[in-house]
């Protein structure tokens, strides 16, 4: 039951089955009724005909003549047949036809009263059986009770219901085939475009493809284009790998080569502090890697919700702990119940980042405020995080330099060392910026992160 | 002091273990979280340094278990996962400071210092009650001013005493926490330790910083100029 045709398939085959088996029990009901009411009908015929040819006898009973008008009781074994019973029950008559037959005398109606019944011959024919019960009046005036008995075997009219039957569960039968073959053949057509999804992501995988041809049905088209959306950010991310690694790798050579050359030459004034800075700046290089952002925000289908003041509550008790001599104070302002969208790691490391240097440096007081940032059509709301201390500030001139050229790691600002750089990048990966400033009110430096929200074009 | 050092990398926890018996403290260590746990648990141990990724169970868990068993020692983290994540986790379990992988020893050194005399109510590394001060960043006794020349057990006794002015320490605990689980213990080696110190920072019996208290112990008996 995986595939989608097969489960349709099965399902239209119940349908057809009981839809198919209702209409036939109705049409076979209605038949078979209106079958037997005819043979009542003509049962009652052939009993008129019978009590219109019966007369009195030459003594006090009553006779009917040797030959009657219809041929079948006539004949032998026909199939209809006749007799007249009189009080005691004791046949007084039989037609021709019933010859060597047994017709039993069955349950005696009310006097006046007409009683069908469905009895059978000895050799178990089914018969159905008309009664009538007379009160005869002779032409002396003297009453004599009798029955009058027609009886039809049932032979050929179950074998008539058979054949109909027969020719219904036929017909149904091709219907329900042609109905299922038909049906299964529109699956097959309506069912190719995603087939047709299968086997281009085939492809894809093979590489002898770059995205889904958009060629399909409106159903389909959205699931087509996020398909590519995830391709083409999946891309994005393994090239993002390959450059990140490459970057490493590049990156990691320098020092590798300086260490080398310091080894070969451990003459050289000062030695153990230099091949140490080498191992620091590899350090320092691996460190910055690994605390990149996770991920762009483009390629996190699902954000988190992540709990501003918990998380700042969190930090600030660590800090608290790791800064316990010097007692920053701190002073903390975020809007009731803001949310950040996005991964609590990045979110942490934002606010980590920020809250560290500026206890680093500042003089007693750290100030962070966090308010949401709203846009049009936002769906959800972005942040504004701002973190300033009373410390020295950051040069205008290391501001500048982090700000536009763009990071690199050996001109990381001196003190701040690769915190700053990595909450540029996270800023960055949101879609969001980051400005140093001098702080107005407590003289320090005064950094803000502005995520902008996210809106439901950028998140299609 | 004594000192609990659980880290599962075998150089680094033999060179950490080794430089800081050379900077005076007795020092436990397990290379797993187990081992580590039981050490955290059973031993009397003044500050732990905890690696946060170990095999067995994890530095988080035996940070929290020691906390909720009541553990009060600081607990310094070593972590390679230099993530804001991690950190948070680690100071939120109970720890009370980290140091990012790789470190230098003075790093580790200073934190620890930090950490004990932060653990004793001291809020500087110069701890001063009297005309006694104790420089822990130097590891230096002065008394008026002038320094005092000390042996490394005679500073490791009046640094202990120091470190929890006002508190009666025994003998025995002094001998457990100042030497090496496998040191050969004599409680008469104390007294006269305790004897040399006084005669050094006091020869003339003024100031009095060493109290006896009879079958109880010892306690550094002077004010604290300054108390965190």
């Amino acid at each position: 039951m995986q595939s989608l045709s097969s489960r349709l398939l099965v399902s239209v085959s119940v349908l057809l089955l009981v839809f198919f088996g209702a209409t036939i029990a109705v049409l076979d009901t209605a038949f078979t009724e209106a079958g037997e009411q005819a043979r009542r009908d003509i049962l009652d015929g052939h009993l008129v005909a019978l009590l219109a040819a019966a007369e009195p006898d030459d003594g006090d009973e009553l006779a009917l003549p040797e030959r009657l008008r219809e041929p079948r009781f006539q004949s032998i074994g026909s199939g209809l047949y006749a007799e007249l019973r009189d009080a005691a029950d004791m046949v007084m008559w039989r037609s021709y036809s019933a010859l060597g037959l047994e017709i039993p005398a069955g349950v005696r109606p009310e006097l006046g009263n007409h009683l069908f019944a469905r009895e059978s011959l000895e050799d178990g024919t089914p018969l159905l059986t008309l009664s009538l019960a007379v009160q005869w009046e002779f032409p002396d005036g003297s009453l004599k009770p009798y029955v009058f008995k027609v009886a039809e075997s049932l032979d050929s009219f179950n074998a008539q219901v058979a054949g109909f039957r027969r020719q219904l569960f036929g017909w149904f039968a091709a219907v329900a085939v042609t109905m299922v073959i038909a049906f299964s053949m529109l699956l097959r057509g309506l069912l190719k475009p995603l087939r047709q999804i299968e086997a281009e992501i085939t492809e894809i995988e093979e590489g002898s493809r770059v995205s889904l041809s958009g060629a399909f049905p409106t159903e389909l088209r959205g699931v087509a284009r996020n398909m590519n959306l995830l391709i083409d950010s999946e891309r994005a991310r393994s090239d993002r790998y390959r450059y990140t690694l490459d970057n490493l790798a590049h990156s990691l050579k320098t020092p590798l080569a300086a260490m080398r050359a310091l080894l070969n030459d451990q003459q050289v004034e000062g030695f153990s502090g230099r091949f140490d800075e080498q191992i620091e700046r590899m350090d320092e290089i691996v460190r910055y890697q690994l605390r990149k952002p996770s991920a762009s925000v483009a390629d996190n289908l699902v954000l988190q919700a992540v709990k501003v003041e918990q998380e700042v509550a969190r930090l600030v008790d660590g800090l608290r702990k790791v800064y316990h001599d010097k007692r920053p104070e701190f002073e903390v302002n975020i809007e009731p119940g803001m949310q950040f969208r996005g991964d609590t790691g990045d979110f942490l490391e934002l606010a980590g980042n920020l809250l560290d240097n500026a206890c680093k440096w500042s003089a007693s007081r750290v100030r962070l405020a966090v308010v949401p940032s709203v846009g049009a059509r936002a769906i959800a709301s972005g942040m504004v995080l701002t973190v300033s201390d009373d410390g020295p500030g950051i040069p205008q001139e290391a501001a500048d330099a982090l700000l536009q050229r763009g990071m690199r790691l050996d001109e990381s600002t001196p003190g701040h060392g690769i915190g700053l750089a990595v909450v540029k990048d996270i800023a960055r990966s949101y879609g969001g910026r980051l400005s140093i400033n001098r702080s107005q009110e407590l003289g320090g430096a005064e950094i803000t992160v502005s995520i902008p929200p996210i809106t439901s074009a950028n998140s299609a | 002091m004594r000192l609990l050092v659980i880290e599962d990398d075998a150089t680094l926890r033999e060179s950490l273990t080794r430089k800081l018996g050379e900077s005076g403290f007795a020092v436990e260590q397990a290379a797993d979280g187990k081992e580590g746990l039981y050490f955290a648990l059973e031993y009397p141990v003044d500050l732990a340094i905890i690696d946060l990724g170990l095999p067995e169970m994890s530095g988080l868990d035996i940070i929290r278990e020691a906390r909720k068993q009541g553990k009060t020692y600081p607990i310094l983290i070593l972590t390679a996962r230099d993530r804001w994540e991690d950190k948070v986790d680690g100071l939120s379990a109970g720890a009370d400071d980290y140091v990012v992988k790789p470190f230098h020893f003075e790093e580790v050194s200073a934190r620890v210092a930090a950490l004990l005399r932060r653990s004793g109510g001291w809020a500087s590394s110069e701890m001063t009650a009297g005309p006694v001060t104790l420089d822990l960043s130097r590891q230096e006794l002065r008394v008026d001013g002038e320094p005092i020349e000390l042996t490394s057990f005679e500073y490791k006794i009046i640094e202990y005493l120091m470190v929890r002015a006002g508190q009666v320490i025994s003998k025995a605990e002094l001998t457990d926490r100042l030497y090496d689980q496998d040191f050969e213990r004599d409680s008469n080696v104390i007294e006269v330790f305790i004897g040399r110190l006084r005669k050094k920072m006091d020869p003339e019996n003024a100031i009095k910083p060493i109290e006896t208290l009879r079958g109880r112990g010892y306690r550094f008996a002077l004010e604290r100029n300054q108390s965190g």
